[in-house]
């Protein structure tokens, strides 16, 4: 039995290892010690210095473009699937890839073809997660997703082939690889712009035969592969915007914010900058905590100013993403 | 093809098929003895291994070889649940492919391919870590394959991929695994064979090794294969695997200044 315990030897105790780093070193280690334990007094007195742990700027110049992480989009880089792309948000990685398949359109829609969007939270991207099917937060992800791209950017009627008989169904999967927060923004813009990415073989429904065939455009260029009919006016956004103690806003929040928030705020918008949906989950902004912090002059309609504020934001958030999305996609 | 009907899930259609092309036929038979056009038969996939790009894991790696791509992190030690007391550690490993990772699109529910990776993964794994420093605790390697390119290539690349992982973990190893797949076509060695080279071969071997140690940790073999040919095979991997051994090792000597 005493052989399996740790001795001193071979396992150097906490002090001998300490006596190793520089003095740098310790403080971080302190640092990284006093987040784990309070998690919440780590963030305030963050705050109190108007920054955030990530060394983003708070409250006061929350229209500098610095608030908001760094966004990445790679597109097309899964060769497997007919789109795909990989997106960054800061830490956050998210790689969706849709796979296009033919099937038979429902009786009550013979004309429409299928959308069907799905985010896979594996437990390889945070501690979280345990292998197994999809947790609640996963379900919750997919359906807020599939409520967005229903809007109608994408017609269904567009990827019927032959009416009754034969349609696409684009299987939409995004799976998360790295989780740090802000997860909703970092799919849909995934989901987005791996939809652009698509390009669909040519297909003609053979009646004799009673089957749907594909032509690569390589072997006939007179069918060439199609991509997808996007309206391009309703291509969602979103943003998201959490509350800290009730007075502060958190514009993309990261994995260890969020999961001290009391609020947290998604304004989804279209390509022209106008609200599509904006979602509040969480207890108002207009609470007692606010009260607490000695924020009692507040306005009765505070909750109202709050949202507001987050679209205002998310606007001009906007005008600077769409450059930076176009950009890299086409 | 959705199995079957998962409230967990959006659902598509009953049921749907991957499309099918006109004059698909013969073009599969023509490929079957080409000569790869940018690669001897004995060079491997041009490697890329970057360590600790999973910020929430305790260590990570992402392999890219070609289109090949697979994430990995690592996870632990951490204690060990519904276990009896262990005084070795336990290695975990779960492979989940991506829907979108293969040809013919993966239904989200688990299959026996995914399993199968994992076991030849852990066992190539198994005897490199000193499991006996953990205790009552787990090591979770989870492995998500966002593009496969060949079964022998996944485990190979998730292999070296995993100890990379381990490493940047800093979890105690006897030495790094590497790892190489070759597949036997008539008389000749296809080294990192592609999936549609292995579907035309005679049969695969994969090795993982520690060129540090020049120990063995797992030889994987399947089809047929004259046993001078497997030694064959073993000795081509081997030297490759040692190649591979200076990438993982500079790629993680690259990665360690952004440790701390």
């Amino acid at each position: 039995m005493a052989s399996v315990l740790p001795s001193s030897s071979t396992n150097p105790s906490a002090s001998s290892v300490n006596s190793f780093l520089s003095a740098a070193e310790r403080e971080a280690i302190k640092a990284a010690t006093f987040q784990r334990l309070h998690p919440r007094i780590y963030l305030e007195r963050f705050l109190e210095e108007k920054i955030r742990p990530d060394g983003r700027p708070t409250a006061e110049n929350i229209e500098d473009p610095n608030a908001w992480r760094n966004v990445e989009v790679n597109v097309g880089s899964i060769t497997t699937a007919p789109g795909s792309a990989l997106v960054r948000i800061g830490k956050t990685t998210v790689v969706c890839g849709i796979k296009a398949e033919i099937c038979e359109p429902e009786l009550d829609n013979p004309d429409e073809g299928f959308l069907v969007p799905n985010v896979d939270l594996p437990a390889l991207c945070s501690p979280k997660f345990k292998p197994g099917p999809p947790t609640e937060e996963a379900q919750v992800l997919s359906e807020r997703l599939n409520e967005v791209l229903g809007n109608g950017m994408l017609s269904l009627s567009s990827l019927c082939i032959c009416s009754g008989k034969s349609a696409w169904v684009l299987y939409v999967d995004a799976t998360v690889i790295n989780y740090d927060g802000n997860v909703f923004d970092a799919t849909l813009l995934a989901m987005v712009c791996a939809l652009k990415n698509v390009s669909l073989p040519h297909a003609d429904f053979d009646p004799e035969l009673h089957r749907t065939v594909c032509t690569r455009s390589e072997t006939d260029p007179s069918k060439p592969a199609r991509k997808l009919a996007i309206q391009e006016d309703l291509v969602p956004l979103a943003f998201s915007f959490g509350v800290f103690a009730g007075s502060h806003l958190l514009p993309d929040p990261t994995a260890s914010e969020e999961t001290l928030l009391d609020t947290y705020i998604s304004v989804i918008l279209d390509a022209h900058a106008q609200v599509l949906s904006v979602s509040q989950l969480g207890a108002g902004v207009d609470n007692y905590e606010a009260l607490d912090q000695g924020v009692n002059n507040l306005p009765s309609s505070r909750e109202a100013d709050t949202l507001a504020r987050c679209i205002s934001l998310a606007k001009k958030r906007q005008a600077v993403l769409i450059k930076k999305v176009y950009n890299t996609s086409t | 093809m959705q199995s079957a009907f998962d409230r967990r899930r959006i659902n598509g259609p009953e049921d749907s098929y991957h499309p099918v092309f006109a004059n698909e036929i013969h073009e599969s038979s023509s490929h079957v003895h080409r000569i790869r056009e940018n690669r001897k038969i004995s060079d491997i996939r041009p490697i890329f291994l970057q360590p600790g790009l999973i910020s929430q894991a305790n260590g990570s790696a992402y392999i890219e070889t070609e289109s090949m791509k697979i994430a990995c992190s690592v996870y632990g030690p951490r204690q060990s649940k519904n276990t009896a007391y262990n005084e070795k550690g336990r290695l975990n490993v779960e492979v989940k492919f991506a829907p979108y990772s293969c040809e013919l699109r993966r239904s989200p529910l688990r299959d026996a391919e995914d399993r199968s990776i994992a076991v030849a993964i852990q066992q190539a794994l198994l005897s490199s870590v000193q499991l006996e420093h953990f205790p009552k605790s787990t090591i979770d390697i989870f492995l998500v394959i966002i593009e496969a390119d060949g079964i022998e290539g996944c485990i190979a690349s998730g292999s070296i991929a995993a100890s990379t992982a381990l490493a940047d973990a800093g979890i105690d190893m006897y030495g790094l695994v590497t790892s190489c797949a070759t597949a036997v076509k008539g008389t000749d060695l296809w080294i990192d064979p592609t999936q549609e080279e292995s579907n035309t071969a005679n049969g695969t071997l994969i090795l993982s090794c520690m060129p540090a140690l020049g120990i063995v940790t797992n030889v994987w073999q399947s089809g047929r294969i004259a046993p001078s040919e497997i030694l064959a095979c073993i000795d081509a991997c081997n030297d490759r695997c040692t190649d591979i051994h200076s990438v993982v090792a500079q790629a993680l000597l690259d990665s360690a200044p952004n440790k701390i």
